[in-house]
């Protein structure tokens, strides 16, 4: 444990490596969280599939962002070490042991309680080909043929032939092949790690098929008990491999996989047209710096070293993997029908507190601020905010940032209605939200077709921020509604993350919303901001500010605490601030979903403050910051976390929310997270989470009470709506 | 209601506000929005404005027309200020403007944009406003090209005068010095004190000031930061505040002052000449407040559109700040007698009296009144050729709220009312339209007819009225002495009036005794 190094004389140094924690190893502290979830066996168990899933694309992702970035930087040059005091080499060897262990963790999960508890509810995952019986291999093989063999592109490599691009995250198998020999003699089918001592003396030569995208890759065989049988395309292929290479014999075949180096390296400042420049780095984003190769454990050794020369890896990052590669097929296996009962049940967003979903919106919105809570309760309306503009004729222009939406969204269809009849629509339409950009040119591109101003984001920044506003020319003059969020304008997302919104008319949010927009399409800020704090400029100071003044008030003796619910944490100033006022004596209570490069507990730094992490159903993201201010108490929501990448690259924008009502409301729901004592794990001295005891207390599951509160609400609402209907009789004139 | 846009073609900015005006509740921004483009800089160096700032300048406009348009603007007037005025191609660059966003902007003169700048401060707060003017006052109006300066002692404008003093120009003749950063506060100061010295000596002796409200760009930012630090808790900074603050920034470099204050690098290094330049007035000076306003130019041509298309009614009489500014000139130079008076009399009398004949309005009124006042000033210079002094002084001098145009017609006027052989043929000025002219021959028609019947400066006129009768200006002079002179004159000077309005002037002479 960390203990600060203070003496009589000298102030503590708040920025001593040893009081932080690298983000990169907090980062996989997070997805062992998750992974916990696939581990709880109190968890329906397609839902700790989910969970398990989740882990694998949360660690694809660190690899292709995270660790290459840190090869990027060793490669470089880059000696200078992190807030923990750790250069880029040893992040890298502290990562090494660890993300191994994590996957071996995830495998440990998936192979031990996960498979024989499908099997024990009915559903059989055929681990080999080699376990199919008879009929069902009639059944793949008939599959193969008809099916698969169509759309595979084999490939083998020799002196004419040069090594394969592999796609990034794309499975394949390779398999070392040999020519029969010229009598056409065959040796018969040969399966993976079988050899003859004929073919071993044979040249070898490398050969690849990837297994293709397009077909699932869980595919649905005859039963032989009764229950659902499925096998992974993989081991359809491979069981049909000698099919693609007819005058070779395969020596052996092995799954593999490749991760490379996904971070877009876009020089803004030189890029003429944003969207090309973008266009073009996606592709390249295929054919990045290999990072990581996943192989079947048990690979043929040959076979191995063929492929380490040819996609130049370490040793250290191949990573030999005890089961099917690519776990993210589980997120298909959890939506297979038939297996409800071991799901939790579909939670239906509820009608919200604060609005009467059947009158006129705008005229809601008039009455008061409007607090929304998703996806407790539905995000409709943000959906029918954008979608009554759009009709409405009084409404003169829509403005709104958007970083990810869905698939088929709504809010671009309403957009696109909008600016098709002649209202002024412009869209800051963020193109570098990471794995979203072809997503997110596509429809940039369509919302350009339809008229709308689009634009791709600002040069050296990118637009996380979630705002609309509506200008609405009423009688007594205009009048702008404003949206803003923690969460993205994606009514998909909406269900699954737990976010806020606002709905407005204020019009001193009103003004600074418009001036929003004025900077992001490249006018002049304002003198002074009304209500909005905005990163990259002014949002980092403020925190910063407010932070201090509960110092300033604890070192003055009175009550000091903060409150703050976030997704990460690792910036070192606002960390430093925080040991600051913890060691003045503010109270601080943070909720932070994953990273926190913030210690707890070391003597007369951290000893005020305490770390929880919710991880449950819903994926906790709103961000929310509390501050008791000497019982003037002010309270924010916003886009951003506390990272440097929030406040200092980023455009972020923080709201406060002072409606006395709603600030009840969001102080109800920090309590009750605060609470939790099921899905939290709280933060200890030594950086580990541990669930918080229960002694003498009843399991508290906040989001679980959230659902419940919604679900009370609505019913509440809809009683006093019917006690209110009653008829009024006209009168005669007489009476 | 109206939604309105007003755009400020500046030097170093171009600005765009959205208004909301009605009746009931006056004007409301709606929408501020700003984009750099340094047009001044081309345009005070090369008098061109050059092809690159052309295209970013169209760009933004463009970009201006899709707010008009999301706000459903009603209507829109858009000005270039010494930038444009200062080019040598100001119509090609206007033409260009018109052509390529749709937008007709134009080229205030200098007295017309100091005019409006000062109508948006006035109009801001009125009460405040002319609260603060009770004392002397310095109104300093600070632009890219030159800052514009008014003195206000006891609620009345004394004097206007334009400064060679634009932060851009400061800017580039720093530049051409490239001096170290220790020397650069020196040297800023040195070229402000240069320029502050003569009007000093002039407008300043035995002047008790003790405040100033000024109009610029960027000092409303470090108010805005004062206020953010606690530093001020009321609209007005004290000199005191001010001062402290320049001190702290007097070392720092443009990265520096840029963070202290809040704002981008490059506004930085123009707020330090604006800085610089109220610090060294409030030196001269002693001044004790000051109210940085935050106007801009944008307020002062939204308020002047509501007020000329009757949404608002001023609250502060403008026309007046015009005479008294008037008044100060002709004291100035001391033409202060009774020939002036009568001179004012009569041209007033008359032109009430004939206003269902001559079609002119109230503001003729008021250049006619500008041009009577005026008139004489040449004297002071030279007693042999008078009109073509005072036609020099009138165009020399600034007189805030008249357009060049208007200031134009009255040094025309004035010259013109002098020899009764000038036809209105000999009137044609290149800067006059046809409508224009016409307004000035009616005005020198009157203010000639004036002319001839003050002449004596011991003579006062007690009492003048005038009627029209049967296409006859009856005119009758009260006065203690008679009018032989001043007959003998008449019957000559008023044929041009009697062909300008198809009346003939008749006038009668009532003794009045002296009170």
């Amino acid at each position: 444990m960390a203990k600060a190094k203070k003496t009589d004389n000298r102030p503590i140094d708040f920025s001593a490596p040893e009081y932080y924690t690298n983000r990169e190893l907090s980062w996989l502290k997070f997805d062992e969280r998750v992974l916990g979830e696939a581990r709880d066996k109190n968890i329906p168990l397609f839902e700790r599939l989910k969970f398990l899933s989740i882990t694998a694309s949360n660690l694809d992702e660190f690899f292709m962002v995270r660790v290459a970035s840190l090869k990027d930087m060793e490669n470089a040059g880059y000696v200078k070490p992190d807030i923990a005091g750790l250069n880029p080499r040893a992040q890298l060897e502290a990562l090494s042991p660890a993300t191994h262990d994590l996957i071996d963790l995830q495998y440990a999960t998936y192979n031990r309680p996960l498979l024989p508890l499908l099997k024990e509810n009915g559903l059989t995952v055929v681990e080999s080909h080699e376990d199919l019986s008879p009929d069902q291999a009639e059944f793949v093989d008939r599959y193969f043929q008809d099916t698969v063999y169509p759309v595979l592109t084999p490939m083998a490599v020799d002196s004419s032939r040069p090594f394969p691009l592999l796609r990034n995250k794309s499975l394949n198998i390779a398999a070392l092949i040999t020519e029969k020999s010229k009598d056409g003699t065959v040796s018969g089918r040969l399966l993976k790690k079988k050899k003859t001592k004929k073919a071993a003396r044979l040249p070898l030569e490398f050969a690849m098929v990837q297994v293709p995208g397009v077909l699932p890759r869980i595919v649905r065989i005859p039963s032989e008990n009764g229950g659902v049988s499925v096998i992974l395309l993989e081991e359809i292929i491979e069981r049909n491999i000698d099919k693609l290479f007819l005058n070779y014999e395969v020596i052996c075949a092995h799954p593999f996989r490749v991760m490379r180096n996904a971070d877009l390296t876009i020089d803004e400042e030189e890029a003429e047209d944003l969207l090309k420049e973008i266009e073009k780095q996606l592709k390249r984003r295929q054919w990045g710096q290999v990072i990581r190769l996943d192989v079947e454990a048990g690979m043929d050794k040959r076979l191995l070293n063929m492929l380490k020369e040819q996609v130049s890896v370490a040793e250290e990052d191949i990573y030999y993997i005890e089961g099917p590669l690519d776990l993210t097929f589980l997120m298909k296996m959890y939506s297979m029908e038939g297996f409800d009962e071991l799901k939790y049940k579909d939670h239906v967003p509820q009608p919200p507190k604060y609005m009467d979903m059947s009158k006129d919106i705008f005229e809601q919105i008039r009455h008061g601020d409007i607090l929304l809570k998703h996806p407790y309760e539905t995000f409709e309306p943000v959906v029918n905010f954008v979608r009554s503009a759009a009709r409405d004729e009084n409404v003169l222009a829509i403005k709104q940032t958007l970083y990810r939406v869905s698939g088929n969204s709504p809010i671009i269809a309403a957009l696109i209605q909008a600016a098709e009849s002649g209202k002024s629509v412009t869209v800051l339409f963020e193109l570098k939200a990471r794995f979203d950009e072809e997503n997110n040119i596509i429809w940039a591109k369509e919302l350009e077709k339809a008229g709308c101003h689009v634009i791709y984001g600002l040069v050296g920044l990118k637009t996380h921020s979630k705002i609309t506003l509506v200008v609405r020319r009423e009688e007594d003059g205009i009048r702008r509604y404003v949206h803003l969020g923690t969460g993205n304008y994606n009514d998909k997302t909406a269900r699954q993350y737990t976010d806020m919104g606002l709905l407005t008319c204020s019009e001193a949010i009103g003004e600074d919303a418009t001036a929003v927009f004025n900077m992001l399409s490249g006018y002049s800020e304002p003198v002074s901001w009304n209500k909005l704090v905005l990163a990259p400029l002014w949002l980092k100071d403020r925190f910063l500010y407010l932070i201090g003044r509960e110092t300033e008030h604890a070192r003055a003796g009175r009550e000091a605490r903060i409150i703050a619910k976030m997704n990460s944490l690792c910036d070192p100033d606002i960390i430093r601030a925080l040991y600051e006022a913890s060691n003045a004596g503010v109270k601080i209570e943070l909720i932070i979903r994953g990273i926190c490069c913030l210690k707890t507990g070391i003597p007369g730094v951290s000893d005020n403050i305490t770390v929880r992490s919710i991880v449950g159903n819903f994926l906790e993201h709103s961000r929310i910051f509390w501050f008791l201010n000497e019982g003037n108490e002010e309270i924010y929501l916003g886009s951003a976390d506390w990272m440097p990448r929030n406040l200092e690259r980023r455009v972020e924008i923080v709201f406060p929310v002072e409606k006395p009502e709603l600030i009840e409301d969001l102080k109800h729901y920090l309590s009750m997270q605060l609470k939790d004592n099921v899905k939290a794990s709280v933060l200890q001295k030594d950086g580990t989470y541990v669930k918080p005891s229960r002694r003498g207390r009843g399991a508290f599951n906040s989001q679980e009470e959230c659902v419940q509160e919604a679900v009370r609400n609505a019913k509440e609402k809809a009683r006093s709506v019917n006690s209110t209907r009653i008829f009024i009789p006209e009168r005669s004139p007489k009476e | 209601m109206k939604i309105f846009a007003a755009i400020d073609v500046g030097s170093y900015e171009v600005g765009m506000k959205i208004f909301q005006l009605s009746k009931k509740y006056g004007l409301k921004e709606l929408d501020y929005i700003r984009h750099r483009v340094d047009l001044g800089s081309d345009s005070y160096r090369t008098g061109r404005i050059s092809y690159d700032h052309m295209e970013e300048l169209c760009s933004v406009l463009n970009g201006f027309n899709d707010i008009m348009s999301s706000y459903g603007v009603d209507d829109y007037r858009a000005c270039g200020t010494s930038a444009i005025r200062e080019a040598e191609s100001t119509d090609i660059v206007l033409d260009q403007i018109r052509l390529r966003t749709g937008l007709d902007v134009r080229a205030l003169s200098n007295s017309e944009q100091r005019f409006l700048d000062y109508k948006s401060v006035a109009l801001q707060d009125v009460e405040k406003f002319e609260n603060i003017i009770k004392d002397g006052t310095l109104f300093i109006d600070i632009g890219g090209g030159s800052t514009q300066v008014s003195l206000f002692q006891e609620g009345s404008l004394i004097t206007t005068v334009n400064l060679p003093l634009g932060i851009l120009r400061i800017r580039s003749q720093l530049s051409e010095l490239e001096p170290r950063r220790s020397q650069y506060s020196e040297l800023l100061s040195e070229i402000i004190d240069n320029e502050l010295y003569s009007f000093k000596k002039l407008y300043l002796n035995n002047s008790d000031i003790k405040n100033m409200v000024v109009v610029d760009d960027y000092l409303p930012y470090v108010k805005q930061r004062l206020t953010d630090n606690g530093v001020l808790s009321s609209e007005m900074v004290t000199t005191r505040q001010y001062l402290d603050f320049c001190e702290r920034i007097k070392q720092q470099s443009v990265e520096e002052v840029a963070k202290a204050v809040g704002i981008p690098q490059e506004n930085a290094n123009l707020l330090r000449p604006s800085a610089a330049l109220i610090r060294n007035f409030i030196n001269i000076t002693g001044a004790q407040m000051l109210w940085i306003t935050g106007a801009t130019l944008s307020d002062g041509i939204a308020y002047d559109y509501a007020e000329r298309t009757h949404i608002i009614k001023s609250a502060h009489d403008f026309d007046s700040d015009i005479i008294a500014s008037a008044e100060n000139i002709a004291a100035r130079y001391r033409i202060t007698d009774a020939r002036e008076e009568a001179l004012l009399q009569v041209s007033m009398v008359v032109f009430d009296s004939m206003k269902k004949f001559h079609g002119l309005s109230k503001r003729d009124r008021l250049l006619l009144e500008l041009a009577a006042r005026l008139r004489d000033v040449g004297r002071f210079v030279s007693l042999s050729v008078p009109a073509e002094s005072s036609y020099s002084i009138i165009m020399g001098t600034e007189i805030i709220g008249l357009s060049h145009m208007e200031r134009a017609m009255v040094a025309s006027a004035a010259i013109n009312s002098f020899s009764r052989d000038v036809y209105y043929r000999d009137f044609e000025n290149e800067e006059f339209d046809k409508i224009t002219s016409l307004r000035v021959v009616k005005i020198t028609a009157i203010l000639r007819l004036a002319a001839a019947l003050a002449q004596n400066p011991g003579k006062r006129f007690k009492k003048v009225t005038a009627s029209i009768r049967d296409n006859e200006l009856d005119l009758t002079i009260g006065s203690k002495a008679g009018i032989v002179l001043e007959s003998g004159d008449f019957a000559q000077y008023s044929q041009f009036f009697e062909e300008v309005y198809g009346i003939r002037p008749v006038i009668r002479h009532r003794e009045v005794s002296a009170v």
